[in-house]
């Protein structure tokens, strides 16, 4: 793809680019680099989920916010103990006076003995602990134990939540937070899961299904961080910090203004330091994913061909590769914390300057009478909260570009084009006539040519053979027609409408194809059938499975029909696995079907008697095969001879045999022969 | 879909309902029981994982039990200091002064109406302790910068060597396994059970001590300055553990209920991109779509009732530990308002000065207090966890714990060279399926190949022929019966010598995710790239080879996309043909090429394959042709063998009908 796309960029840099991400088997995702523009798109985007989850995200914000009022009490009930229980002072020993929501627990203090004031205080916190569990705990950062790899964490995180409070307020908070995440990721994860589904068949093959699984899975669950990071934790935080910082400006603004301006520097400070490296967090952590994908595709694919590798003898090669991708990915999540490390040294190394600079000043006003013992203890709690949310406000963006990375991977499929987009085209009539080519070229991403000028006319009551060498582009004509792959040049029509004009349901609704590869589910045999016609009735799946001669395998199986197929239907023959695949082809019975070396594995007897069917069903219908075996093709009513890409001969057997020095001809005398 | 919709209605209604639900499932199934021996016994199996990291691992948890003593024992005097020091202006304990470096005007006397530091005194005091504070921040960012590193190497060599040995021991888990299992399974067990590794040391051993550690080390020092608030938060922990203990089997049980719903949601992904050709053709997205979101859900569900058992108990414990908490500050209180001694103050006073109950023994009590507490709380917590930890280890170690059924016997023999020949006597085998009795496939197979033959087998589809051929690359073991190498039991050799010996073109033609050339190498070590084309060119693959853009070197997709069959039938070929093995077995190697192609193969092959043993499964009469020998194969059994001619001499003969149904076949069309 890249290749055909003009750029700017000089071809040395692509040219490593593509190496660097061959190294983790991607072959569509290969331009990984987010700008700081791009990242602010993608983490939009992000955004509009919340969408989905209105109801859930106003729930998460109103609890936080309500857990607010027991926090800002807290530091005040502390002044009190220390100042007029502890040191057992009057109120209004000092200037600083409290803030007007004090006022009626003051009011109710007012003239206690110290012990008095205690148990009060006391009744007030167990209050409190009861409620919003203060003083008790708090469900923050509460999950369960994770990996050491995104990919394990991933499971933790798409079940993230968390709650300043505990007691009955915090359980509510945590659990509405978990949904909220789940709903989140959920919403992209489905809707990734349809995008992918859906790709061009030029695509998928070059898509890996690890790549896939990791996508959907593991990178999807960064997505809630994202909103949080965006709107949650700053709303929360600026609130808060409006708070704290109307608190001191009431209580202690003519003690020590300056200490207000010294907190929110922080601000600047952080994004400022931290800003330059957000390019680098998004490179780590994209590489760290990649590399993690390609763990898994290398983990899948010897899974899923383990039967290959044990009779290839290839385990110890496949356990060695998949170590060297394991232990690449782990270097790369290093890598990646790494940098991490790196910043938070710098955020905190900040806070602690802060943090000694303060106490300076603070402790200045108290030995100098000015403020109380207790002030302290308010004062840094509120100031601490100030620079906590200023250093986290300021440092939101760096946040943001780890998940940016893996929020990259998941809206590239969501964006890429699939067959899907024109599916609102209009609709297909019931098939009446047949299927035209007309001057189709087809060409595949890469270049290579695969039908040149293909002019063709096949009509409804034929079974058509196509015929011709390995490589001829067979496959691909067949592609043409349920559009699974797009003319360059040239039309398909049916009934004389453009294939990639119509609505795509009720194109592929009318057509059935058997493919070469014998997929199929580790379900039962029924389930397999089910799949193509899900509201199948028994008489169909019967009718289905003695069309393609599976009756009499099926009768031996100790379940029949609803016998559960081991993985990828191993427990059944490749020829068998043939048959049902053509019987799920069948159940259909659509207009067009359209079959890709339906026989190669049969055994004559089954073959005959399939051809057979199949030309009995082809009376009202468009059947086309792809086929080498001359007993099946001669069936056929009309035979298209395929070479290089371009149609040689057309015609019946008979016809084309006579045809002295026709390609057709040569072919069968070599077979024959 | 529409159970989304219907969540996304009323969230708080759908809340309440789902946590009805689950008090009400809670006590139904049963919860999957872990006994002490058995946590002891999953210690025991991950120890060859962690055993190469040990050292590494005790010096990073001495780091940190350094650091943690040494700010446990600082933080006393600090708050000291700076509470009844800098903010209330007591004189210093001769050890502080000595240590801040001031001289003895700042020592108390122990006077009972000692005055106050003046101002400037207490400032100097102030800034001398900033600066150690200031020393102590930049060890606190030289820590932050190296461990969490240190951390994540030792904690990723674990997990990388318990992920090798599973997915080396799943490769050689016999084919019985993998026809049953899911793939997706096998990935989940490899990855995200696997991965649980990395906490157990940590976390389900160390930091348990750890804490317990610092809770004993908190309550005693709380026991030391008061033995009644000490005692009356020990006392807590009755019903927390009451508690724990009741709630323990729902974590159990949702831990497991969670781990297989996502387990499942892989396979179901897996499953579904490895059909999905199949899928697009029927215009089934979007009903594999509702599945996985039905499959979403229910992993999710699984996620969230977990959660929610932990949170319930976690709440509760918590609010029995604040309650405590807040009981013991009234306490305190009166005794710092009538100046009560603290039990051991007066030893200590040359180092703190909490001899009575004052501003800062109250702090230090209550931090000790909150510490001990928070401690327990943080120690229920990992209980819970642990049991997911637990549960996720015993699903990775099920699949490391299976054992393989084809094994190296006890003394393998050398395999036989040169061989001459290869003989089945009475093979029996059935596949097992899952809840049914075994299908039968082989019943009684007599054969004998002799080395430079060729020997086609033949049969109906269905026939065994394939299977026959597992047999001799011992991906099963017959049931009865025996395969031998002149006369060797294949159970007497080596499985891998077995098959480093034995080279197949399989019927599916998988190729994996590389280049050209690793696909024809992929199971031949050692091969030059001349070794590779030389057998490209038997299998006639060189040609369509040599015309891709990068030749040999041309990047194959996933599943070899791209290519026709044909020419991944060829290069499935080549890869046989270049590991020039003595036994070379082709399953339906021309199902896919055209005749011109087949001609050529075949004399190749026939020509390459003179001093070998080959087989040859084919439905193709003109491929039979080819064959020294045909061994009609019907019912499990042979039932016919001879060359083509004789074979077809035999009135009513099985083979002679087989292939007069293609003759007819042809006849029918013509």
């Amino acid at each position: 793809m890249s290749e055909t796309a003009l750029s700017p960029e000089p071809a040395e840099s692509k040219r490593e680019a593509r190496a660097r991400h061959l190294r983790y088997d991607d072959r569509i995702d290969l331009d990984t680099k987010v700008t700081s523009r791009e990242a602010a798109v993608l983490i939009g985007r992000s955004l509009k989920l919340l969408a989905q989850a209105r109801g859930l995200f106003a729930a998460k914000v109103l609890l936080s916010f309500g857990f607010m009022a027991p926090s800002i009490l807290l530091p005040w009930i502390g002044k009190i103990v220390t100042d007029n229980v502890l040191l057992q002072r009057p109120f209004g020993d000092t200037d600083v006076p409290y803030p007007p929501f004090m006022d009626p627990i003051l009011a109710l203090l007012d003239g206690m003995a110290p012990m008095e004031i205690m148990l009060t205080v006391a009744v007030i916190l167990v209050l409190l602990l009861l409620v919003f569990g203060t003083r008790g705990g708090s469900f923050e950062e509460f999950g369960l134990f994770e990996g050491a790899d995104a990919a394990t964490q991933g499971e933790n995180q798409i079940s993230a939540g968390s709650s300043g409070a505990a007691g009955l307020w915090g359980i509510v908070e945590y659990m509405v937070n978990v949904r909220l995440t789940q709903r989140l990721a959920n919403t992209l994860r489905t809707r990734l899961f349809g995008r992918l589904t859906r790709l061009p068949m030029t695509t998928l093959d070059d898509q890996r299904i690890g790549d896939s699984i990791y996508r959907v899975l593991y990178d999807t669950p960064q997505v809630p961080s994202v909103c949080y990071e965006l709107l949650l934790t700053p709303v929360l935080a600026l609130i808060w910090g409006a708070v704290n910082l109307y608190l001191i400006q009431y209580t202690y603004s003519n003690v020590a203004p300056e200490l207000v301006w010294i907190a929110w520097s922080a601000f600047p400070l952080a994004l400022i330091i931290t800003f330059p490296a957000s390019a680098l967090v998004r490179r780590t952590n994209q590489a760290k994913r990649a590399a993690g994908a390609a763990t898994t595709n290398a983990m899948e694919e010897t899974m899923d061909n383990v039967y290959a590798v044990q009779s290839l003898g290839g385990m110890r090669r496949d356990a060695e590769r998949f170590a060297e991708r394991s232990r690449e990915s782990f270097l790369r999540e290093r890598f990646a914390l790494a940098v991490g490390i790196a910043l938070l040294v710098v955020v905190f190394a900040l806070m602690i300057v802060a943090a000694i600079y303060i106490t300076r000043l603070v402790t200045d006003q108290i030995i100098d009478g000015e403020m109380s013992p207790g002030d302290f203890f308010v004062l840094f709690g509120l100031l601490w909260g100030i620079l906590e949310t200023a250093t986290g406000i300021g440092s939101f963006w760096i946040r943001l570009q780890g998940p940016v990375a893996a929020v990259r991977r998941v809206f590239f499929f969501m964006d890429y084009p699939v067959d899907e987009d024109r599916v609102h085209g209009p609709q297909l009539d019931a098939i009446e006539r047949g299927v035209e080519f007309e001057d189709v070229d087809f060409s595949y991403p890469d270049g290579r040519q695969a039908l040149a000028g293909v002019n063709l006319e096949l009509k409804v009551g034929e079974l058509i053979a196509v015929v011709g060498p390995t490589g001829s582009g067979k496959t691909s004509l067949a592609y043409l027609i349920p559009a699974f792959l797009q003319a360059t040049a040239g039309r398909v029509l049916i009934d004389g409408r453009d294939v990639t004009e119509i609505d795509l349901d009720s194109l592929r609704s009318q057509i059935s194809y058997v493919f070469q590869e014998h997929v199929l589910l580790s379900a039962s045999i029924r389930d397999n059938l089910l799949l193509a016609k899900p509201d199948a009735s028994e008489e169909d799946i019967q009718r289905a499975l003695e069309g393609a001669a599976c009756m009499d395998f099926i009768r031996e199986l100790p379940d029949g029909v609803d016998t559960v197929l081991g993985q990828s239907g191993d427990t059944l023959s490749v020829g068998q696995q043939q048959r049902l695949c053509i019987a799920r082809g069948l159940i259909r019975d659509t207009r067009i079907l359209i079959l890709d070396e339906p026989t190669a594995a049969l055994d004559p007897k089954t073959e005959n008697e399939l051809v057979q069917a199949l030309q009995a069903g082809a009376k009202d219908r468009l059947v086309v095969v792809i086929a080498h075996r001359l007993s099946t093709i001669r069936h056929a009513d009309r035979i298209v001879f395929l070479e290089d890409g371009r149609v040689r001969d057309v015609g019946d057997h008979e016809s084309l045999m006579a045809t002295p020095g026709g390609a057709y001809r040569r072919f069968v005398a070599l077979q024959s022969g | 879909m529409l159970d989304a919709r219907r969540r996304s209605g009323n969230a708080h209604l759908v809340l309440a309902r789902d946590f009805l639900a689950t008090v009400a499932k809670m006590d139904r199934a049963e919860a999957p029981s872990i006994s002490a021996r058995r946590f002891g016994q999953l210690i025991g199996r991950s120890w060859p994982f962690i055993r190469p990291m040990l050292w590494h691992l005790v010096a990073f948890m001495a780091i940190n039990a350094v650091t943690a003593l040494f700010i446990v024992g600082l933080w006393a005097v600090a708050s000291d200091l700076l509470m009844n020091k800098v903010l209330v202006g007591e004189p210093l304990q001769p050890v502080q002064a000595f240590v801040l470096g001031v001289d003895d005007a700042y020592v108390t006397t122990e006077a009972e109406d000692e005055p106050l530091m003046a101002a400037e005194q207490r400032k100097l005091v102030r800034d001398r302790l900033l600066i150690w504070y200031g020393i102590a921040g930049l060890v606190f960012l030289g820590g932050l910068a190296t461990l969490p590193y240190y951390e994540a190497w030792i904690r990723h060599n674990f997990n990388q060597n318990l992920r090798v040995a599973m997915i080396e021991r799943a490769e050689h888990l016999s084919l019985k396994y993998h026809s049953h299992a899911r793939v997706g399974d096998a990935v989940f067990r490899v990855y995200q059970d696997s991965a649980m590794i990395v906490n157990l040391l940590q976390e389900a051993l160390v930091a348990p001590l750890t804490t317990t550690f610092w809770m004993a080390l908190a309550l005693g020092t709380l026991f030391v300055l008061t033995p009644e608030i000490a005692l009356a938060c020990i006392a807590v922990g009755v019903p927390v553990v009451w508690l724990t203990a009741k709630y323990t089997p729902r974590i159990r049980r949702r831990a497991r209920d969670n781990r297989m719903a996502n387990s499942d949601l892989t396979s179901r992904l897996q499953e579904s991109f490895a059909a999905i050709k199949v899928v697009k053709a029927n215009r089934a997205e979007s009903r594999i779509l509702r599945r996985f979101d039905a499959d979403s859900h229910r992993a999710l569900n699984a996620a969230f009732y977990l959660r929610l058992e932990i949170a319930l108990l976690s709440a509760m414990v918590m609010t029995l530990a604040g309650g405590i908490a807040v009981g013991a500050e009234y306490v305190l209180a009166g005794w710092a308002i009538g100046d009560r001694e603290t039990y051991l103050g007066a030893a200590m006073a040359a180092w703190i000065g909490f001899t009575v109950w004052n501003l800062g023994a109250f702090n230090y009590a209550r931090d000790q207090i909150e510490e001990g507490l928070g401690n327990a709380n943080w120690l229920i917590r990992i209980w819970c966890k642990a049991q997911d930890l637990f549960i996720g280890l015993e699903r990775a170690f099920f699949l490391l714990d299976l054992e393989p059924d084809i094994v190296d016997g006890d003394d393998p023999q050398a395999f036989p060279a040169p061989l001459h020949s290869v003989a089945c006597r009475d093979v029996h085998f059935s596949y097992e399926l899952p809840d049914a009795a075994p299908l039968p496939v082989l019943r009684g197979v007599d054969l004998v190949a002799r080395a430079g033959t060729i020997t086609a087998i033949v049969g109906a589809t269905g026939s065994g022929k394939s299977t026959l051929m597992s047999m001799i690359l011992r991906l099963y073991d017959p049931e009865r019966g025996s395969v031998a190498f002149n006369n060797t039991d294949i159970r007497d050799l080596a499985v891998d010598d077995v098959r480093a010996n034995t080279a197949i073109a399989l019927q599916k033609n998988v190729l994996f995710a590389g280049t050209v050339a690793d696909n024809v190498g992929y199971a031949a070590d050692g091969k030059t790239l001349a070794d590779v084309e030389a057998a490209a060119k038997v299998a006639c693959a060189h040609e369509f080879i040599s015309e891709m853009d990068k030749g040999y070197k041309t990047e194959l997709g996933e599943r070899g996309g791209k290519l026709s069959t044909g020419q991944r039938q060829r290069l499935s070929i080549a890869r046989a043909v270049v590991r020039d093995t003595p036994i070379l077995i082709l399953d339906e190697p021309t199902a896919s090429l055209d005749a011109a192609t087949e001609n050529r193969l075949l004399k190749n092959l026939g020509e390459w394959g003179r001093d070998k043993v080959v087989f040859l499964i084919t439905h193709r009469l003109s491929t039979i042709k080819n064959a020294d020998r045909i061994a009609f194969l019907e019912d499990g059994r042979i039932a016919e063998l001879g060359d083509h001619d004789e074979l077809m001499a035999r009135p009513n003969g099985r083979y002679r009908s087989f292939v007069e149904a293609e003759t007819i076949g042809l006849q029918a069309a013509g």
